[in-house]
């Protein structure tokens, strides 16, 4: 660990050059940018010889390239969207700001782009004040209003306010030890959830996303391991590691982790007899955590049994009576009974974790190998602060541990739950999706297809929201530049990476996940285009104001999307690297890739009309191309907030895809344009 | 058809005023009679709400359609003509009570609607009426002084939702002095004396306990017809132990009057919980009644409001002052500190006993020392991480002894450190600058002063001398927080110290995140939400004892106190309430078949907990607002309601 330090401080050091000059080719508007990128790159790592780096391999240094581009631009998407802001109230000419980023760069004039990279990379550098400095002022000299110079002022502040902040900002570099025993370096920073990291790593390993997937802790010196809760930040329990810790990350299946929301009546109805326990129905399952989790109050199961506590200091273990209670866990001192007031507080967990002990028997001669530890999370040492105790069973611990977590975290864990559940709903029915696709018979080149939505899918969480919103946040640019400024942050990953394992991965999901699935596939055709387009799409909540704002980005520029609006549609990109990676980071979260492409032919330009037609006649069965009429383009406006259960009627096929993202002009645009095709037909 | 002479009393007339007699017919309606009876007493006023009652057979005559006849009245049946609405002393959950007009011929169901209605109480099905605990016989003198808020002038709006004035409801808002009520109703009552705590009944046993739910009325009949006379005292109570749908934002009212419910039956030991748990009660009802004393508004602004807009105006200052230079700003940016001599002994290390004095210096979330102020520029002696420590105090302010005890985590396990302040100013700021840096919160956290100023109150407490208390609002005795069983084993000295560190847990919760976290944490003890019943169990020889919670059923052994068996309302297929002898049966899944007599209350006493708790589970999955009146009473009107 302490090597990855310095490992990162070098690379850190690298990054920043790398990101530099890698500043210049991505963000500013450079017509001919998809061609030139790809070189960027492998120019940008030819130079970065530096052997530390040379540990790490190519895809941990691309996974790392790519979460430092995501936090530059989320930095500077930041900035820009501040700037945005303030802009219309002084009227501003844009190109006369020395502190003008995003927008203005892309309409600025050519020695904008110059001087952008400087800021961009400056959230790492390690003083913001220089940067602070530049005085713009001679510029502003030929304005010379007053209003500018306050103008001016804020925004200096605001952005060392920025700078402040994201220099505070603690990064980690982490290895994550995965299942299979590989393992891979991601960069953490301290504000990113556990589930954040767990969505980073579903994008990266392509695995079924399920809900038992977890990270956790493990220390090899107390032989302790934890899965972390998905709410908590990564970055604070990696932070108490010492520094000659062997302590890992693993990032695993564990079906402990969630298993009180699956069979809650384990838990809270252990008393009960193992017949009834077993033969809960469904519905009374939900009632079960319905009325634990759902009121007021959590309800913790009340917990009570005779566990093995291991006497401070000596290697004897005894036996006392414990009960779990929200406030803590208690013993019933000799001689006294089990009513509250008897009870003799063991512990609270305000300041503990609860973490299973691995092979105990043998370390500390405890009567079973079931054992689990509480102790604060700072401390990684034998100490007599560390409290173990040793259940009879299997059953017992598990008990006993999920019984802690849910006094100790409440109703955050069933936050968790749902947002995983979210999640792994998303993930299945992509899969799923991808699974049709592979399975379209005219598809010429089915692999590249499904890794391009399979990446698309992955993005889905984080990185890709600054696209899009800063497509949104942007005045319209000129339409040649529009698949570049969406480009940045997206490319590391699906230029270089996506290797054979991934793929062999997700061929197998699909056949358990499927079942599961099928009933919410709303209709009777499932592995068609179509019923993927009925689909949500994948992540609903990413932000609504950004997709609403986006059409109306991608209208005016019919050319271009015109160039591979019908590659995309038929799927035979020829040169797929470079092309097929543009659309899944746009379409991916407003709208499915593939469909709408075609489909926004007919709104800008009615000469492509003939490429729609023939795939529909391919999924429908022969039924005619229904034309959708102008009331069902309103129909999918309103069913946009509530994306999740509309199930759209057939006769719809085409729009619902261009009716998820919403905009409410663009919508008009879509009917009138259906009208007038009615008209011509 | 022959006239006869029919004798109605009328109330109104007074008690020694002759009955009026009409001549009827058999045939002719009650409404009839009570127009004859109008025109004879010769008194013109509104008679709308008069309605006649039957003595005899303890019932209402509200059917006006219905003939003599019918209804079964003949000439020597004793009528009175009275008003159906009559004041009703009512006491509160919060223990002060109300001199309210209340319907007395409607079902209680409807009475409490009313009475929820007009004290701006949501959800009113979770409530009802109960007969007082006798009282022990007290000196007339204390009855007297018993304050009562009339509010028997208040006119009832005819609104479904009371529109709200003032941030109250428009009926209260017409008069101060209901303004008074409306406050004393909104807002939590202070501590009790803890010798009123300790004069009140409590229930000693589980005998005890399950007789207090013999005194529930009947929801489905009138108070007349259950006795009840005007002016007599009843109590209002959440009964159903399950709270659907708690807003802060509309339950001001319900919210208060739930606490306090709570927060008696934790003091009248009426249901039992752990001494850690004891102690963070008194903690929480600490800090609501130092919120409801100081600041009774904060019931309206949420938190996170405000929080947001001293950030704004605190970017505006900045932003105000950019004409300094960028420098200057981030100087300013930078987190305040404290700076102080102070005395350091770690227990570990020093082999001599005693505090040695260092220079120290507190910023962010860590302490560093040095030698002395002068070398305060270079390396400190040390640096102590208190993120995540503990920071408990080690005071005794009559011995003039302010000690912060720190347990500071590592990787080898907790260190322990003492930090000796000088004085009650210097503590403060240093533990409460301890206090927040062990929740990872800097000193430019916006709680510090706030923290500051409740570790001075709480050192207040601890002035041996009573005399000396300036600030009375926060001069609290820790007595009143806690139970009497607690109040016995602990002096002030011992349970203060406990208190206060229960109490930085909850520091910073506004008044109605304290409400809502002292309710939930009194709905996560075991015993919580158990109504208790003493029964006979068909075939058994014994009382036992059933508990009735919102989702099943618990038979618990009277000698040991344990629970012998649970059984959970959704297994249960259906309910039958014998009424000729008695006896509830009830069938589960899987021919699970038991029965019952009830002892300690009537078997409809039972009968409608059940009932009622099945009614308010189905609340959740039916979305509209409106109460489901008739199915409540087909789930717990019994017989007659059939």
């Amino acid at each position: 660990m302490d090597d990855i330090d310095a490992m990162f401080s070098d690379l850190l050091g690298e990054m920043d050059l790398l990101t530099q000059s890698l500043g210049v080719e991505t963000l500013p508007p450079e017509p001919p940018s998809s061609s030139s990128k790809e070189m960027n790159f492998s120019m940008g790592f030819a130079d970065m010889n530096v052997e530390s780096l040379n540990e790490l391999e190519e895809n941990d240094l691309d996974a790392l390239m790519a979460d430092l581009m995501a936090d530059l631009n989320d930095t500077e998407e930041k900035l820009g969207g501040q700037k945005e802001a303030e802009a219309p109230h002084t009227d501003l000419p844009p190109a006369s700001h020395g502190f003008s980023f995003y927008p203005e760069s892309s309409l600025s004039t050519p020695t904008s782009p110059e001087r952008g990279p400087n800021t961009f990379s400056a959230p790492l550098a390690d003083s913001p004040a220089p940067i602070l400095s530049p005085p713009t002022l001679p510029q502003h000299a030929k304005l010379s209003m007053e209003e500018i110079e306050a103008q001016m002022k804020a925004d200096k502040i605001k952005l060392a306010l920025e700078k402040l902040k994201e220099a505070k900002v603690k990064k980690l570099v982490v290895k994550v030890v995965m299942h299979d025993g590989s393992s891979k370096t991601l960069m953490v920073d301290e504000r990113q959830t556990v589930r954040d990291v767990l969505d980073n790593l579903f994008e990266k390993t392509h695995c079924d996303c399920n809900v038992d997937w977890s990270l956790s802790e493990t220390n090899p010196e107390l032989q302790l391991e934890r899965g972390f809760e998905e709410h908590e930040n990564l970055v604070d329990p990696l932070s108490a590691w010492t520094r000659d810790s062997e302590n890992k990350v693993l990032f695993q299946e564990r079906p402990d982790k969630y298993e009180v929301f699956k069979n809650p009546q384990n838990f809270y109805l252990w008393k009960k007899d193992k017949k009834t326990i077993k033969d809960m129905k469904d519905r009374d399952k939900e009632l079960l955590v319905e009325e634990n989790f759902c009121g007021t109050s959590i309800i913790v199961p009340d917990l009570e049994g005779v566990l093995y506590l291991r006497e401070d200091g000596k290697k004897s273990w005894k036996q006392r009576l414990f009960l779990l209670r929200a406030s803590g866990i208690y013993y019933v001192p000799k001689g006294k009974s089990k009513t509250s007031r008897d009870l003799v507080c063991f512990v609270q967990f305000d300041n503990v974790n609860v973490y299973y002990g691995k092979e105990f028997k043998n370390k500390y001669k405890a009567p079973t190998d079931f054992c689990f530890v509480l102790k604060h999370p700072q401390i990684q040492k034998e100490s007599q602060y560390i409290k173990y105790l040793c259940c009879d069973d299997a059953w017992t611990m598990n008990l006993w541990v999920t019984g802690i977590r849910i006094a100790k975290y409440g109703k955050s864990l069933y936050e968790n739950y749902k947002t995983s559940m979210k999640k792994a709903a998303i993930t299945t029915a992509w899969t799923n999706r991808t699974a049709g696709t592979t399975s379209i018979p005219s598809t010429p080149s089915p692999t590249t297809k499904a890794k391009a939505s399979g990446q698309a899918n992955g993005h889905a969480p984080q990185p890709p929201a600054e696209p899009v919103a800063k497509v949104g946040n942007a005045p319209p640019p000129p339409p040649p530049m529009l698949p570049t400024q969406i480009l940045p942050p997206p490319p590391p990953d699906p230029v270089l990476p996506p290797p054979p394992p991934p793929l062999a991965n997700k061929k197998s999901p699909p056949a358990t996940s499927v079942p599961r699935q099928l009933p919410s596939l709303p209709t009777s055709f499932p592995p068609s285009p179509t019923s993927m387009a009925n689909l949500p799409p994948p992540p609903p909540s990413l932000s609504q104001d950004d997709s609403s704002e986006s059409p109306p980005d991608f209208l005016p520029p019919p050319p271009p999307t015109l160039g591979f609006g019908p590659g995309a549609g038929s799927l035979p990109p020829p040169p797929p690297v470079s092309f097929l990676p543009p659309p899944p980071p746009d379409p991916g979260f407003p709208l499915p890739p593939p469909p709408p492409d075609p489909a926004f032919c007919p709104v800008t330009n009615r000469d492509s009309l003939p490429a729609p037609p023939p795939r529909q006649s391919n999924i429908g069965a022969g039924a005619p191309p229904p034309p959708p009429p102008p009331p069902s383009a309103s129909a999918g406006l309103q069913s946009t907030p509530s994306v999740r259960r509309t199930g759209p009627p057939p006769p719809k096929r085409t729009t619902p895809p261009l009716a998820a993202p919403g905009g409410g002009d663009f919508m008009s645009e879509l009917a009138k344009a259906m009208a007038k095709k009615r008209g011509n037909q | 058809m022959a006239a006869w002479d029919l004798s109605v009393a009328v109330e109104d007339l007074g008690a020694d005023a002759p009955p009026i007699t009409v001549s009827v017919t058999s045939d002719l309606h009650i409404g009839g009679v009570i127009l004859k009876l109008v025109e004879k007493s010769q008194v013109k006023r509104d008679w709308s709400d008069h309605a006649l009652w039957w003595e005899q057979k303890q019932q209402w005559l509200l059917r006006t359609a219905w003939t003599l006849e019918k209804c079964g009245i003949q000439a020597d049946a004793g009528l009175i003509f009275m008003p159906q609405h009559k004041p009703l002393r009512l006491g509160l959950p919060n223990g002060l009570n109300l001199r309210l007009r209340v319907c007395f011929s409607g079902t209680v169901f409807r009475t409490v609607l009313g009475i929820c209605k007009m004290l701006n109480i949501r959800r009113p099905e979770e409530l009802s009426l109960l007969r007082p605990v006798e009282e022990k016989k007290r000196k007339k003198v204390r009855d007297l002084s018993e304050e009562l808020y009339d509010l028997t002038e208040v006119p009832l709006t005819s609104v479904s939702r009371p529109c709200l004035y003032n941030g109250m409801p428009a009926h209260f808002a017409d008069s101060p002095k209901t303004e008074k009520v409306y406050k004393m109703l909104s807002v939590s009552q202070p501590a009790p004396a803890p010798e009123a705590i300790a004069k009140l009944y409590h229930p000693a046993s589980v005998v005890d306990k399950a007789h207090i739910h013999s005194r529930w009325l009947d929801s489905s009949r009138s108070l007349m017809e259950q006795g009840v006379q005007e002016n007599d005292r009843l109590w209002l109570r959440f009964k159903y132990y399950c709270f659907h749908d708690l807003e802060p934002k509309y339950d001001a009212v319900r919210l208060t009057q739930m606490y306090e419910q709570a927060r008696w039956a934790i003091l009248l030991e009426d249901i039992d919980c752990t001494e850690e748990e004891m102690l963070l009660f008194g903690a929480i009802q600490y800090h609501i009644n130092k919120l409801s004393l100081s600041e009774p508004q904060t019931m309206t602004s949420s938190p996170a409001m405000d929080d947001l807009d001293s950030a704004l105006q605190c970017l505006e200052v900045k932003l105000d002052g950019a004409n300094s230079s960028p420098q200057d700003m981030l100087e300013n940016l930078t987190a305040p500190e404290l700076n102080d001599y102070l005395k350091i002994f770690r227990p570990k290390r020093l082999t001599l006993k005693g505090y040695k004095q260092y220079w120290f210096k507190f910023k962010d979330a860590s302490i560093s020392y040095y030698k002395s102020k002068e070398e305060s520029l270079g390396e400190p002696i040390q640096q102590i991480n208190l993120k995540g420590c503990e920071a408990a105090p080690d005071v005794n302010v009559a011995g003039q002894k302010f000690c912060i005890k720190l347990l500071i985590p590592a990787p080898e396990g907790m260190n322990e450190v003492y930090l000796r302040c000088e004085n009650e100013e210097q503590y403060s700021s240093w533990m409460a600058a301890c206090r927040l840096a062990s929740k990872g919160k800097s000193l430019a956290d916006s709680s510090f002063q706030s923290e500051v100023q409740s570790i001075r109150s709480f050192l207040a407490m601890q002035q041996t001398n009573p005399n000396t208390h300036t600030d009375d609002s926060m001069s609290i005795n820790t007595h009143s927080l806690v139970s009497p069983r607690y109040s016995k084993k602990y002096k002030t000295k011992q349970l203060t110290p406990r208190i206060l560190e229960a109490y930085q847990n909850v520091a910073q919760l506004s008044l109605t995140d304290a409400l809502l976290r002292f309710l939930q944490i009194w709905q996560a003890l075991p015993d919580f939400g158990i109504s208790l019943v003493v029964v006979r169990f068909k075939g058994s020889r014994k009382d036992e004892v059933l508990g009735i919670t919102p989702n099943r059923l618990i038979r618990i052994d009277l000698g040991v106190g344990e629970v012998v068996k649970t059984w959970r309302y959704n297994n249960m297929r259906q309910w039958n309430v014998n009424w000729d002898i008695r006896q509830v049966a009830i069938e589960f899944d899987g021919n699970v078949n038991i029965a019952f007599s009830c002892v300690t209350a009537d078997c409809k006493i039972v009968h409608e907990f059940i009932g009622g708790y099945i009614f308010m589970s189905t609340r959740s999955r039916e979305q509209s607002d409106t109460l489901n009146e008739e199915l409540f009473h087909k789930l717990t009107g019994g017989h007659e309601a059939l």
